[in-house]
């Protein structure tokens, strides 16, 4: 049976070309992806990078939102959540870093060409840069962390690692060591939320990733997400003009992240699945006790294989019901109100930590395999993990979730 | 400044010589191994940074010799009851540093328990074998040849299975054992190890563990090929590989302790292999300590230092909470493993029981309180500058090797609810 309809999902809200682009990118992704790994591993040149310039570019993943005169796609109203939902999935089941770069790609451009959100300034600026056939962009986000300085500007407690002054002809960046949330090292675009000196005020700017004062440090190595090739950014008075700010409101920056939280939480659903088609073939075959029983006939662990199947029905649910949610402004309010931020929050918390709990299980299960490189499993697990620390610390989630659920006001 | 010494320990467990080597090893660990680390991952083929290291302790400082008898140029610790609390401390030592550094250290004493401990000391064999540990200041590794393909870790399972699933062959001919056969994964192969214990049946399909043998094989031998590393997600210290034997020949007394004794002494090798698994896991753990209190107190929320913000703290609490339940509770299997007139043999179905349940308990808590402060560090915890991420992955190892989960859960589920069919 086909694993794209196995685990449920709200079938009747997708769009047919919705469900032929995520059967599309699955045989696409198989391709091109899952056929090669076990020789060319997470090899960025040859494997990584190729596939993402087939995903973004053959098959204009990052055309979808800007307006077709500008040389979109122009799907951009809110249902087109499902087809990112849809799509992500199917790329993360393969490689969840490219689905973690194309989140990004998506949650820009449903900032800035989302229908009813539309800024077309800023599109007409930056769409070209997308639509044009060639190579694919890659975009990073340069969000607020913790920091090691005790006073700046915060939001929701945590360091705006870029400040940005108002000059004559625009404005004026500053950053020194810079985290961003991927791509440091390649980076085409970055959005940086900046902190507005002398205004207490903070902006939203685009950085072109050759602009003039923007220095990468060298791509240092991390747990997961091969196709993210991280590096901390320097900004040393980086002049941009005055559209490079696209936006500047507190729901903006929520709508934003509500989208880029949806896209997180494919990732998960994608992890999950890739999980249970290795638990799968394992539990099919796999023979214990030496006595012809197979694995998944063995109560224990017969058991706990439903438990993951179990967790990968409900967060595949749940993510898109988030994606229901985007879809469905009028009903749930605009994605930057703050109950759909919250609500998003929760849903990609909810869906990582799942889904790091089910790696975690599906390893037990599968003992020194598990961990094994030549089983792909362990890639999936050091990706979730990955993308759940980018994601933030729960532990300061949860106050989003109090001051929406119980007004607390301090937290 | 408070420090991993601050965290208990069970003082009137530990020993002279446990302490004395503990404090060689964390001098050693601080300017040998942490310094390098950080680029073991990439040397998981060539071990270039992982073996000079490896030479100090086990070479130069003469740590590989310890368990021979004094009078064969060991230190004498097979005849201690002091053996896994000093192991533990030794473990706990260098797996703060490198989990896999601390898997394969302790490797290369495992098989040796069978013939250098009381009450079993093969007298002849650590003749023949400690010349090889004491007489050069190169290091020297042993491997436990034990899982294979066909049946994975069902070879530990001897309780229920009886080795009735062991492939791997030893005929007698004359005065040797031919042994025919493949083993997977063993700790120290790919290559690195010098002398293994291979878990063999000298009668394929029987259910009578009188044929279940543990046979001593020098690996330069002819017929012995190994396969170059497996790649996996951490613990590069660690090799494992294939190996091959075909019509490998040895004489009859390289077999460790005799019929019925192989198979019942097999359990002591389970069971210092949990209690060992606690010490890598409490080693780690004191190690993220470190690391995670020099990241909370660094960086700040909310213009405070981060470790000062209530829900942060209770992370860190449950953290040190669970450093403290480990540690304890890996002393007190340590203890067990060496007090045989208090808990019975380390190698009977009771104390393999224990160090089981502790060992997944354990392994359980400490992935847990791992991915809590992993995540507290947001980006930084999965980058590798900071350590912790290498840990959370070798430690996942630590918990899966030895059979996994499942099977700890039937030897426990075995022995206290005396099930019978499990």
């Amino acid at each position: 049976m086909n694993d794209l309809g196995l685990f449920p999902y709200p079938r009747g809200r997708l769009q047919k070309a919705d469900l032929d682009l995520a059967a599309e990118l699955q045989s696409l992704v198989d391709k091109e992806i899952v056929e090669k790994r076990l020789e060319l591993k997470e090899d960025y040149e040859r494997l990584l990078k190729p596939a993402f310039v087939r995903l973004m570019v053959e098959m204009g993943l990052q055309k979808m939102f800007w307006p077709e005169d500008l040389g979109g796609e122009g799907h951009n109203e809110p249902g087109v959540a499902f087809t990112v939902m849809a799509a992500l999935e199917q790329i993360a089941c393969a490689d969840v870093g490219l689905a973690f770069l194309a989140a990004h790609s998506f949650a820009l451009q449903a900032a800035l060409a989302g229908n009813g959100n539309l800024k077309r300034e800023a599109c007409e600026r930056f769409a070209p840069l997308f639509c044009a056939d060639g190579a694919p962009v890659i975009v990073s986000f340069l969000l607020p962390v913790f920091t090691e300085e005790e006073s700046g500007a915060t939001w929701r407690g945590k360091g705006l690692q870029v400040t940005a002054r108002a000059a004559p002809a625009g404005w004026k960046l500053h950053g020194k060591c810079v985290r961003p949330t991927c791509s440091g090292a390649d980076a085409d675009l970055f959005g940086a939320w900046c902190a507005v000196e002398g205004e207490g005020q903070q902006a939203f700017i685009l950085v072109p990733g050759d602009a003039r004062g923007l220095a990468r440090g060298p791509e240092f190595r991390k747990t997961g997400l091969a196709a993210s090739r991280n590096a901390d950014i320097d900004l040393a008075g980086v002049e941009l003009a005055a559209a490079h700010c696209v936006f500047r409101e507190e729901q903006e920056y929520r709508r934003l992240l509500s989208w880029y939280y949806l896209g997180l939480a494919a990732c998960g659903v994608g992890a999950l699945l890739a999980s249970y088609r290795i638990l799968k073939e394992w539990g099919d075959n796999r023979v214990i006790k030496a006595t012809g029983n197979i694995f998944k006939e063995n109560p224990l662990t017969g058991a706990l294989m439903g438990e993951i199947a179990k967790e990968i029905a409900v967060d595949r649910l749940l993510a898109y019901d988030l994606a229901e949610m985007l879809a469905e402004p009028d009903t749930y309010g605009d994605a930057g109100c703050e109950g759909v931020f919250t609500a998003a929050l929760i849903v990609v918390h909810h869906v990582l930590s799942s889904a790091d709990y089910a790696i975690h299980r599906i390893m037990e299960l599968m003992a020194s395999a598990g961990y094994a490189k030549e089983w792909q499993l362990e890639r999936y697990w050091r990706d979730v993990k990955t993308v759940q620390c980018y994601l933030g610390a729960y532990e300061l989630a949860k106050h989003d979730f109090a001051r929406w659920f119980y007004g607390a006001r301090t937290l | 400044m408070r420090s991993i010494d601050d965290f208990s320990r069970p003082l009137e467990y530990l020993t002279p010589l446990g302490e004395q080597v503990g404090e060689i090893i964390r001098e050693w660990v601080e300017k040998e191994v942490i310094p390098y680390r950080r680029d073991f991952d990439e040397d998981y083929l060539e071990h270039r940074l992982i073996l000079p290291p490896f030479r100090k302790l086990l070479g130069e400082y003469g740590i590989q010799r310890i368990l021979f008898p004094e009078d064969l140029g060991g230190w004498g610790l097979g005849h201690s009851d002091y053996l896994s609390v000093a192991a533990f401390r030794m473990f706990e030592e260098i797996a703060r540093a490198d989990s896999g550094m601390a898997v394969a250290f302790g490797v290369v004493f495992w098989p040796l328990v069978l013939i250098c401990c009381e009450p079993h000391v093969n007298r002849r064999l650590c003749e023949e074998f400690a010349p090889m540990f004491t007489g050069t200041r190169e290091p020297v590794f042993s491997c436990m040849a034990m899982t294979e393909p066909q049946g994975g870790s069902d070879i530990e399972n001897v309780e229920i299975l009886k080795g009735s699933t062991i492939r791997t062959t030893a005929v007698q001919d004359g005065d040797e054992w031919v042994i025919n056969g493949h083993k997977l994964w063993p700790t120290n192969t790919g290559g690195v190890a010098d002398l293994m214990a291979v878990v063999c049946t000298t009668d394929p399909g029987s259910r009578d563990v009188n044929d279940i043998a543990i046979i001593f094989v020098p690996c330069h031998l002819p017929g012995v090929t190994q396969s170059s590393a497996y790649e996996k997600a951490g613990m590069a210290a660690d090799k494992n590989g294939d190996i091959w034997f075909e019509n490998v020949r040895v004489p009859l007394w390289y077999r460790a302790c005799g019929p019925g004794d192989d198979a019942r002494f097999y359990g002591e090798v389970v069971s210092l292999g949990n209690m060992g698994s606690i010490a890598f896991m409490t080693g780690v753990m004191l190690n993220v300590y470190e690391k995670v209190r020099e990241f909370t107190s660094r960086n700040t929320y909310r213009g405070l230092p981060l470790k000062e913000n209530d829900a942060v703290a209770g992370v860190l609490a449950d953290f040190a909470a669970t450093i403290e339940a480990l540690r304890i509770l890996g002393y007190q299997c340590a203890r067990m493993c060496d007090r045989h007139d208090l808990y019975g043999p380390r190698w009977s179905p009771e104390v393999m029981a224990k160090a089981r349940a502790h060992r997944y308990f354990a392994a359980d808590r400490t992935l847990e309180a791992m991915g809590r402060v992993m995540n507290l560090m947001e980006s930084f915890g999965a980058d590798r500058e900071w350590d912790v991420e290498k840990h959370w992955r070798d430690v996942k190892m630590v918990q899966l090797w030895l059979g996994g989960k499942q099977l700890s859960q039937m030897e426990v589920a075995r022995w206290f609810y005396e099930c019978e069919t499990l």
